[in-house]
């Protein structure tokens, strides 16, 4: 299928655009949504990881919870011990969790399917368990990673009540937006090219003279370096890093939120953090209203949320992805 | 050309259906407040508490909020605090601090609650503190034994309630410097903060360990650790020996060395050491196991029922929490919501968070409660319980003073002295309602 | 020591193998590899706890848990599975979607549990001693409840073996996962030999959470930690190998095992993540996987 493509300048455009909306938007949103707004923002971060890696590297990994610890505990590290700037601290997260993932992806490329995901399962459970080995880790406590409020001329330019939550929106907004201006414009390049040629058929792409392994290790690298700066973001949300931030479960609520947004979607990534995000508070909120027994009320939110997520990869199993452009250009071909 | 055109409009389309979407979710919650002071009208105090209800930590915590709800229920019913019935909103964090902040959030912004009371979890609340501490939030008698929540410059709103396990270790190694003197140590410790304040505690006391064994919070449910902790017991054969950890480790160890037959004086430590919760977590055989073994608490055992708190939180029980087996976990929770009323009526009527803190610093020592170890509170300090009674159980699991007399340790949890006084509980409360 | 530690490796290593064993045959029946095996299990060991609770028999309530394991595994791929397949057929979406899908069953089973029974410690009690072997003066820390366990585990594959093997069911288990197409025109009823593999694997799950339970508690989520070694194990043995799943067990429960004696316990999972990856490294599809040619 043929694509004018936009410019990559002509991308930065368009998403500056969408920030400076977004960032006049938080005038008007009140703190509590200022935090969700962050959460939504680190969220499609973390999703685009997935979506990168197995929409478009047809590769699949159950352990990005422990390569985002990767890259909180580097930045947190950098941050409480060597008193890096906030913004270095991300970079920093970012190096090393780009390193760690570019380790993984050589094992990686050599496995296929569910021999990945046992191996990237065993990491996500395996990896929380330093923390406690290493006392400059912090142990459960964690390591501090509150940020403080925002510089002066930022509180200047936001207004006033500029809280530390409106301040984590911003950073967050921005880092998702360049985070997405990036990915769109590698997936565009020959890399992007080589990466959808090698997932669809691997024996043909590499007739064609591409390196697939070289390919899905440059992919596992990358999205480990996007999953790294969510983690970063994650820690700078919650304040500290501690193992218990990053079980098990954060991986499946990532490639969940992937999945959500239709797997090969970046677009999509968006509507699958919003429904992360969204669907605590919905059960939850829906639970409390339906009230009960403690039993009721306590399990009721897992029980809606696991509802839900069956319901959704039963029924549409390609996301929750607007589906009515493709009829429009459907209706149009056709003629 | 248009079939282009097209792809491109929809692409445009979706990003902004998509940032639509997350504008909606970032209206407001509240456009106004219908009272000054958030959470309190004429008629209802609203608090919150988070806590792991769901999960792996579930089991045994869970029963915390709900115990205290039901003390709450049976003062409403008794006319509530100053004419105002409190309304506890429970939120689950499944022991994850990125959902206790989410939870905390929820419950500051959007229910308006007053005060958070009993949170659980030592990474839980270290997460919410910059948040809370912002919004100048209450956040009274938190269920964790890290010593560093009772620093009043940094956790200004706080109130720690547990003594923290260093006291606990320095009162441990002064108890064995009284009574096991020259005797050979060893000691069993979760490998984490629980674990090296507990250390850290015993080193300031001058205890010297023949063997130190660390184990991995959760591997005690592993029969091979367990062999291995009594397999390297076995070989030194110390005199005395330490368990530092949770209940279902204690239980693991004390059945480990009855399966191996080895045979030492144990010292639990208050963490693991309930009877009713080992009996819950390893099976009512397991009490038994209990028997001769000396352990160190603040509260009374859950089983004593000559104890006037005890019996008066069992009635509760009994009356608004239906069907719950009456164990540490409801002790702790009655006896944190007990506290909580006495704090909210130390505020007196005009209800204010500033009046709430200023209330505990100035009569908090003297709240009634079913601790034997003083309050520490002060204008100054935000410790909680300050001390330990040694006890020994008997076959039944139940745990009673060595003497018959609550002999208490107090200390802090830095390097001071560990004194041994008389405990001087206050009288609880007719029909345990706070009258201070 | 070296024997100790070996025969508690063999006793965690037997139920890694059961858990391993059902993963396997889920596998090869269905190409999915199903999260909610631990909450199936975890179900039927709580009907094995209700019926216990009525009877006060662990030996009735044994076969019955057993049962009901199959049952379930049979009803999650009638009710679920054969939806799921159906509908998600090809792309990128196809490797993940069961993932989520299972995942989802499984935190719907554990929310259901919590609804019915409470998210409380439970006792599933056996009458068989916790208490040590002992020769002269020295106790093992390996009781007559081990042996059981490692007892139980060898029967369940002694039987799976003796199906697979001698059996024209084994024969046709064997074809439908080796090649489905051609099966179904050899007249084999691929459907109904995939929910039977469904249910073998629901059993010998139950059987694993029925063993292990009464050595510690019961919870909702008190198998999840055996789900995660499970999969190790079978990743290990190579996920199409009925063989392998046991090797694959036995392997990481003994490693595992000594791992703990001699270096540390806070390190296990780290552990068998390094084991996975040097395994892998030489093998990458498992000690006893096939060697494919293509695999695009």
């Amino acid at each position: 299928m043929l694509r004018r493509r936009l410019s990559p300048l002509q991308r930065a455009g368009f998403l500056a655009l969408v920030g400076i909306v977004l960032l006049v938007a938080s005038r008007f949103i009140g703190e509590l949504r200022d935090y969700q707004g962050a959460q939504v923002a680190v969220y499609i971060i973390a999703i685009s990881s997935i979506t990168l890696l197995t929409g478009y590297s047809g590769q699949i990994s159950l352990g990005h919870g422990a390569v985002m610890a990767i890259g909180g505990y580097g930045a947190a590290l950098s941050f409480s011990l060597w008193q890096f700037p906030f913004v270095i601290a991300i970079l920093f997260g970012i190096l090393v969790g780009t390193i760690a993932g570019f380790v993984l992806g050589v094992a990686a490329a050599r496995l296929s399917g569910p021999y990945l995901a046992g191996t990237t399962l065993a990491l996500a459970v395996g990896l929380p368990t330093i923390a406690d080995q290493f006392k400059v880790l912090g142990g459960e406590q964690g390591l501090n990673f509150d940020i403080g409020d925002a510089p002066s001329w930022v509180r200047k330019l936001g207004g006033s009540e500029f809280t530390q939550y409106k301040w984590f929106f911003w950073i967050a907004v921005i880092a998702a937006l360049i985070s997405l201006w990036a990915i769109t414009n590698l997936l565009h390049s020959n890399y992007g090219r080589n990466w959808r040629a090698a997932r669809n058929n691997a024996v043909a792409a590499s007739l064609a003279g591409i390196n697939v392994a070289r390919g899905k290790i440059l992919a596992f690298t990358v999205s480990s370096a996007l999953a790294s700066l969510a983690g970063a973001l994650f820690g700078l949300l919650l304040g500290i890093v501690t193992p218990t931030a990053f079980p098990l479960s954060l991986s499946f609520a990532i490639v969940t939120g992937a999945v959500l947004a239709g797997v090969s979607n970046l677009a999509g990534s968006i509507v699958g953090a919003v429904v992360l995000v969204a669907i605590p508070e919905v059960s939850g909120a829906l639970a409390t209203h339906l009230g009960g027994s403690q039993k009721v009320t306590a399990n009721l939110p897992g029980l809606v949320t696991s509802l839900l997520l069956i319901l959704v990869v039963l029924f549409m199993p390609h996301g929750l992805r607007v589906r009515r452009f493709k009829r429009v250009k459907n209706l149009i071909r056709t003629k | 050309m248009l079939v282009h055109r097209r792809t491109k409009r929809g692409k445009l389309a979706i990003t902004f259906v998509a940032a639509a979407a997350l504008a909606i979710n970032a209206l407001p919650a509240h456009a106004f407040t219908a009272y000054k002071v958030d959470g309190v009208t004429p008629s209802t105090i609203t608090l919150g508490i988070t806590s792991p209800l769901t999960g792996a930590a579930a089991p045994g915590y869970n029963k915390v909020p709900y115990a205290m709800q039901a003390y709450f229920n049976y003062v409403n019913d008794n006319g509530g605090v100053n004419g105002r019935k409190i309304k506890l909103i429970i939120k689950d964090d499944a022991y994850n601090p990125v959902l206790s902040k989410s939870v905390t959030n929820d419950l500051v912004l959007q229910s308006k609650v007053f005060a958070i009371v009993g949170s659980l979890g030592t990474a839980s609340n270290e997460a919410t503190t910059r948040f809370i501490n912002d919004h100048g939030v209450p956040r009274l008698f938190i269920n964790t034994g890290y010593s560093g929540f009772a620093t009043a410059a940094k956790y200004p709103t706080t109130y720690a309630v547990l003594p923290s396990y260093v006291m606990e270790a320095k009162i441990m190694g002064q108890y064995i410097k009284d009574n096991f003197a020259g005797k050979s140590v060893a000691i069993i410790y979760q490998d984490d903060d629980f674990g090296a304040d507990a250390l850290k505690g015993f080193a300031t006391a001058g205890t010297k360990f023949l063997v130190k064994i660390p184990y991995a919070s959760g591997s005690q449910a592993d029969p091979t650790v367990v062999g291995k902790w009594i397999s390297g017991l076995a070989q030194l054969k110390p005199d005395v020996t330490i368990m530092f950890g949770v209940s279902s480790a204690t239980a693991a160890a004390l059945g480990g060395a009855y399966k191996a037959g080895f045979k030492t004086q144990w010292i639990l430590g208050s963490v693991g050491g309930d009877g009713t919760t080992i009996a819950t977590v390893a099976g009512p055989t397991a009490v038994g196991l209990l028997y001769g073994a000396i352990g160190a608490s603040f509260l009374p055992a859950p089983t004593d029922t000559t104890d006037p708190y005890i019996a008066q939180f069992q009635a509760i029980n009994t009356k608004y929490n239906a069907g719950v087996t009456f164990d540490n976990n409801v002790l702790q929770g009655m006896n944190t919501a007990m506290l909580t009323v006495e704090a909210l009526r130390a505020a007196g009527t005009n209800l204010t968070r500033a009046n709430l803190l200023k209330g505990i610093a100035k009569s908090g020592s003297t709240f009634a409660s079913a601790g034997f170890a003083p309050l520490g509170y002060s204008a100054t300090s935000h410790v909680g319980y300050n001390g330990y009674w040694f006890g020994t159980y008997g076959p039944t699991g139940a745990i009673k003073p060595i003497g018959g007399a609550y002999t208490l340790y107090t200390t802090d949890s830095g390097t001071g002295a560990v004194t041994q006084t008389v405990s001087k509980r206050p009288a609880m409360p007719a029909k345990g309602l706070p009258n201070n | 020591m070296f024997i100790d530690t070996l025969l508690i490796g063999i006793s965690s290593g037997a139920i890694y193998s059961l858990m391993s064993l059902a993963l396997v045959l889920v596998w090869r029946s269905t190409r999915v590899v199903n999260f909610a095996q631990s909450g199936q299990a975890v179900l039927s060991t709580y009907i094995g706890y209700e019926i216990t609770a009525k009877t006060h028999n662990y030996w009735v309530s044994l076969p019955l848990a057993i049962l009901c394991g199959a049952l379930i595994g049979s009803l999650v791929d009638l009710l679920f599975m054969r939806l799921l397949s159906k509908r998600v057929k090809s792309g990128p979406i196809s490797e993940i979607a069961p993932v989520i899908a299972t995942l989802g069953l499984l935190g719907l089973i554990q929310s259901v549990i919590g609804l019915i029974w409470g998210n409380a410690f439970l006792q599933y009690p056996s009458p068989l001693s916790a208490k040590g072997f002992t020769f002269g003066s020295h106790t093992i820390p390996f009781s007559p409840q081990n042996l059981f366990i490692v007892l139980a585990s060898a029967v369940v594959l002694a039987i799976f073996g003796v199906i697979f093997r001698f059996t024209n069911l084994g024969l046709a288990l064997r074809a439908s996962s080796f090649a489905p197409e051609i099966a179904q025109l050899a007249g084999i009823r691929v459907s109904r030999v995939r929910n039977i593999g469904w249910s073998f694997a629901g059993a010998a799950g139950a059987v694993a959470g029925a063993v292990i339970t009464p050595t510690s508690t019961l919870s909702p989520n008190s198998l999840d930690l055996l789900f995660v070694s499970g999969f190790i194990a079978a990743v290990i043995g190579g996920l199409d190998s009925l063989v392998g799943a046991v090797v694959g067990g036995l392997v990481l429960g003994v490693s595992f095992s000594f791992i703990l004696q001699y270096i540390s316990s806070s390190v296990t999972f780290l552990a068998g993540f390094i084991i996975l990856m040097i395994v892998l490294l030489v093998r990458p599809r498992g000690i006893f996987g096939k060697r494919v040619g293509r695999n695009a």
